[in-house]
């Protein structure tokens, strides 16, 4: 591992050494015990990372890299990894009854017992020896005594129908014995080895015997009780007449999930409303936004007490988003509401804020005004005075009115400097879950569609009830699969407008 | 010693306890911690060593063990588990849970954690089965069952005999595929509520309730005539004193999806009366709990319809209220009943411990004493008969009236399909877009092709 050319101390050989094997058995058992649960992906990753480290700090040649390695691997194991594995589920089952490897099915499914037909249960008292365990079947007829290790005589009870103290060398068990060790004295088989007795619960034991078996030639999962097969089918162990078993597992669906919803007619109408109310939710709230910002540092930038009204300014901002939007879902009630009453003493009546879709947009965008107008007056703030004054003083000179001056030569230069932000905060608002869930959950609901969707629901809300909601409650693949779509709008749209910024920049 | 000798000693333990740890046993070999010294029944692939490994100690402390005497209190055996862990989605019964698991432990070796947990987050550890850091035992609100229960997280609470001593509604509450799934603890209902100052009487008729409720919003001294905090759980009653309801019991007495009763001719008239009321200007339009409740503790409204946990609210607001049986639809009806929700204790089943939980639930807290304790210590309805019928304060006994014929919440996983469908059919038919038949139609639809698509 060292090169040879090198005179290295023993010391620091022997502790590298140790090091880097200890890491690399430490890595290896990470990785089977992963791979033995099925979680494939997550144990390449961390092979890879490993390799990774391992070649960074053994060889000469990648020295370099040593210092940047350990942010590298946590970029790929918390960034890298959690975006592969997103994309990977989306082209899986995963969600509802869905939730195991295959392998840990398999596990819970052949971990389960029943009772064969006409077998009862009995109540049933500990014993223990130096050779191991014993109970007994107090109500069986006759009651019986059976041991871990094969013994299944019948016993006399004693005149208050208790079962005798000892019985060979076994000795009765105080209950207080029994129950913190009950759930090991579970898995012990007593009696015949061909039909053993397991306890059940503190009160029962029984004969039961195994439910299923995974028959790997069948792959499939064999109902021992009927003899019945459940196939592997996408995740699921069915059976001849449809029946599912519980838990299922994740699998690989392909393409179906990105199917579902791209083809589904039935999504297709409300879709395209909300993607449309999505672009204008986006584009308004940034461009006013900016605007309000904008006005707002030309205007109380040059009046004294500037600290002081720019703190209170900021103030939106900070205010945790949550506790914003419930305010103001409480001033907009058209009924009780500081802003509903207000409307209603000046106009007669309030407009209904959370039932007409118009007025619930509005309100959403000027709630999103409120909530991101300070970080533009802050931006816009810093970015005026790039502007050089020269050229204001030689517009002025020029004959140019305040309206010219601000349209020739502030508004393109600050466009210019704050375009990646404008950006920057289109594709948050495009995502801006918060606000349209807190504030009305996308309501009022869409009065034509086949799942519950409401007159504000943006791309990402409409995704939350689609797999979270609706489908089964939790349908992570589905959810999954919409997530990468979105991601490639998003991402387009992104790419898009940054070839514009250069263009902008490079005239 | 020098500090570089130091460093290697450091670093030669260091790599000496990864080699052990890497070598002692599995992750997933849940149950070897105290199994005895007997054949490890675990299916994984697991080498030999690993149950070798771990058989070695256990088999040593039995033996020592017998040696002594059998009866030695607080003896743990072969082994000691460690204690149950319990998680409450509320806080209010964590004192005396605490206690009653110091008691078990002092009974039998082994305590109990009591943790208070958030519901959301308690559900999706309980869905994780073993990957996640479930508890192993959990009280919950029953509605939460199926989702539980269709993963494989739940594992039946056999009381026996014990069943009898339940209110039957609150067994009903925790039955799900015919099994007990849970040990029922409290239930609770909401009532109708009327402003004593306002309202003689509380009124018997849905038509009385819009008459009297009308008379005082005419004469200005009220803003609305009734207070519905939202459309659906809570307005229940009205849509039940008509004859709706949601699902159906199937042959084996469960709620089945394939009985929805959401388009039936009751739940019809009770939409189209809610409709009246919001045209009419007797409600607000834009249904709000919040609104509700304020309107109700100003006195600005004589009724509403809400359960206890708005109690403190109105108390502390020193509003003089009552609570009564629901209106029914017609005189000398049936009332109106509400939805019943029981709260419980169930049992994980991917605990390692899952006998000893289940021990521990049906030994211990199925018990009258500890029910009763329990009541003592937080004043709910409680699901055990003799305890239910200690509750004397005159709020409960409302509460307990209005409740007598209360139904469980479905817990069928359906269930979860049905409030976003319902409410968004309420809402439709009060601004007047969709006919209360044509929003209830839609509503149905919606929720069949949610369940077809699950």
């Amino acid at each position: 591992m060292l090169t040879k050319d090198q005179r290295v101390p023993t010391s620091l050989y022997v502790r590298t050494a140790l090091i880097t094997v200890a890491f690399a058995v430490g890595a290896l058992w990470l990785v089977r015990a992963l791979l033995l649960d099925g979680l494939v992906m997550l144990a390449s990753v961390v092979s890879a990372v490993t390799i990774f480290l391992l070649l960074v700090y053994l060889r000469r040649r990648y020295s370099a890299m040593r210092w940047m390695a350990i942010g590298v691997v946590f970029a790929a194991l918390f960034g890298v990894y959690p975006i592969l594995f997103n994309i990977y589920i989306g082209f899986t089952n995963m969600g509802n009854g869905h939730l195991f490897s295959k392998e840990q099915s398999i596990e819970r499914l052949e971990s389960e017992q029943y009772l064969p037909e006409g077998s009862s249960t009995f109540e049933w008292k500990g014993y223990q020896s130096a050779d191991g365990y014993a109970i007994v079947l107090i109500d069986a007829d006759p009651p019986r005594f059976v041991s871990e290790s094969g013994a299944d005589e019948t016993v006399e009870l004693d005149p208050n129908g208790e079962p005798p103290a000892t019985i060979d060398d076994y000795r009765v068990m105080a209950p207080n014995q029994v129950l913190p060790i009950i759930d090991s004295l579970a898995d012990l088989d007593f009696g015949d080895p061909d039909a053993p007795v397991r306890i059940q619960s503190f009160r029962a034991a029984a004969a039961s015997q195994q439910r299923y078996r995974y028959d790997a030639d069948l792959d499939a999962v064999i109902d021992l009780s009927n003899g019945v097969p459940h196939q592997a089918k996408e995740g699921s162990w069915v059976g001849p007449d449809g029946g599912e078993l519980v838990p299922g597992f994740i699998s690989v669906v392909g393409a179906d999930n990105f199917d579902r919803f791209l083809s589904n007619d039935n999504l297709r109408t409300p879709l395209l409303r909300v993607v449309v109310w999505n672009f204008a939710f986006a584009f308004f709230s940034v461009a006013l936004s900016f605007l309000v910002g904008l006005g707002v540092s030309m205007l109380f930038d040059d009046l004294p007490g500037r600290r002081i009204i720019r703190a209170l300014l900021i103030v939106p901002y900070p205010i945790p988003v949550l506790v914003s939007v419930l305010i103001w879902r409480s001033m907009l009630n058209p009924d009780l509401g500081t802003i509903g009453e207000f409307l209603a003493a000046i106009f007669g009546s309030s407009p209904q804020f959370f039932l007409d879709p118009m007025w619930t947009r509005i309100a959403l965008i000027v709630v999103n005004i409120y909530l991101s107008y300070p970080y533009f007056y802050v931006v816009t703030s810093g970015a005026l005075r790039v502007i050089p004054e020269e050229q204001y003083d030689a517009a002025e000179v020029d004959g140019a009115g305040p309206w010219q001056r601000f349209r020739y030569i502030t508004f393109p230069q600050l466009t210019v400097i704050v375009m990646p932000l404008l950006i920057a905060s289109f594709s948050f608002n495009f995502n801006n879950f918060n606000l349209v869930y807190i504030f009305n959950n996308g309501n009022p609901p869409m009065a034509d569609t086949i799942i519950p969707v409401g007159q504000t629901d943006i791309l990402i809300s409409f995704i939350y009830k689609l797999a979270f909601v609706t489908s089964g409650a939790s349908d992570y693949g589905l959810g999954a699969a919409i997530s990468v779509a979105l991601f490639v709008v998003v991402g387009s749209i992104t790419w898009f407008q940054i070839r514009a910024t250069r263009a902008l920049e490079a005239r | 010693m020098n500090r570089t000798q130091t460093r290697r000693a450091g670093t030669v333990i260091a790599a000496l306890a990864l080699f052990v740890a890497a070598c002692s046993g599995d992750d997933d070999d849940t149950s070897a911690d105290s199994a005895p010294a007997s054949a490890d029944t675990e299916t994984t692939a697991t080498t030999g060593d690993s149950a070798a490994d771990t058989a070695g100690d256990p088999a040593d402390t039995a033996a020592t063990d017998t040696t002594g005497d059998t009866v030695a209190e607080g003896d743990t055996g072969a082994g000691s588990s460690d204690n149950l862990t319990l998680w409450v989605y509320d806080d209010g019964r964590i004192e005396i849970l605490n206690e009653l698991g110091a008691e078990f432990e002092e009974e039998f070796g082994v305590g109990v954690t009591v943790e208070a947990v958030d519901l959301a987050e308690l559900r999706n550890q309980m869905l994780l089965g073993v990957e996640g850091n479930g508890p192993d035992l959990a009280i919950i609100p029953h509605d939460n069952l199926g989702a539980l229960v269709e993963n494989g997280a739940v594992a039946p609470a056999d009381i026996g005999d014990k069943v009898s001593e339940y209110l039957p509604n609150a067994i009903d509450g925790f039955m799900y595929g015919g099994e007990l799934m849970g040990v029922p603890l409290a239930v609770e209902n909401i009532g109708f509520f009327y402003n004593t100052d306002l309202v003689d009487a509380a009124p018997t008729t849905w038509a009385e309730v819009k008459d009297v409720g009308g008379a005082l919003v005419a004469g200005g001294t009220a803003e609305s005539a009734i207070g519905l905090p939202d459309l659906t759980y809570n307005t229940y009653p009205l849509y039940t004193s008509f004859g709706g309801y949601i699902f159906g019991r199937g042959t084996d007495g469960s709620f089945t999806a394939d009985d929805i009763g959401m388009t039936n001719d009751g739940m019809v008239e009770a939409m189209t009366y809610i409709k009246s009321l919001a045209d009419e200007g007797l409600i607000p339009e834009n249904i709000d709990w919040e609104a509700s409740h304020v309107l109700f503790e100003t006195g600005r409204q004589p009724f509403i319809l809400t359960g206890p946990w708005a109690l403190n609210r109105f108390r502390d607001a020193g509003v003089p209220y009552a609570i009564a049986p629901f209106p029914a639809a017609e005189a000398g009806g049936e009332p109106g009943y509400p939805f019943l929700g029981v709260q419980g204790l169930i049992i994980n089943a991917n605990s390692d411990q899952l006998l000893l939980a289940q021990a521990f639930a049906t030994e211990k807290i199925a018990t009258e004493d500890s029910m009763r304790r329990i009541f003592e210590a937080e004043a709910r309805p409680s699901a055990w008969q003799s305890v239910f019928e200690l509750a004397d304060d005159t709020d409960t006994q409302g509460f307990n009236s209005a409740g007598v014929d209360a139904q469980p919440m479905p817990s069928i996983p359906a269930m979860g399909f049905v409030w976003d469908a319902w409410v968004n059919a309420g809402t439709l038919t009060i601004t007047g877009e969709l006919s209360p038949a044509d929003a209830l139609e839609q509503a149905v639809e919606q929720i069949q092709t949610q369940i077809a698509e699950s």
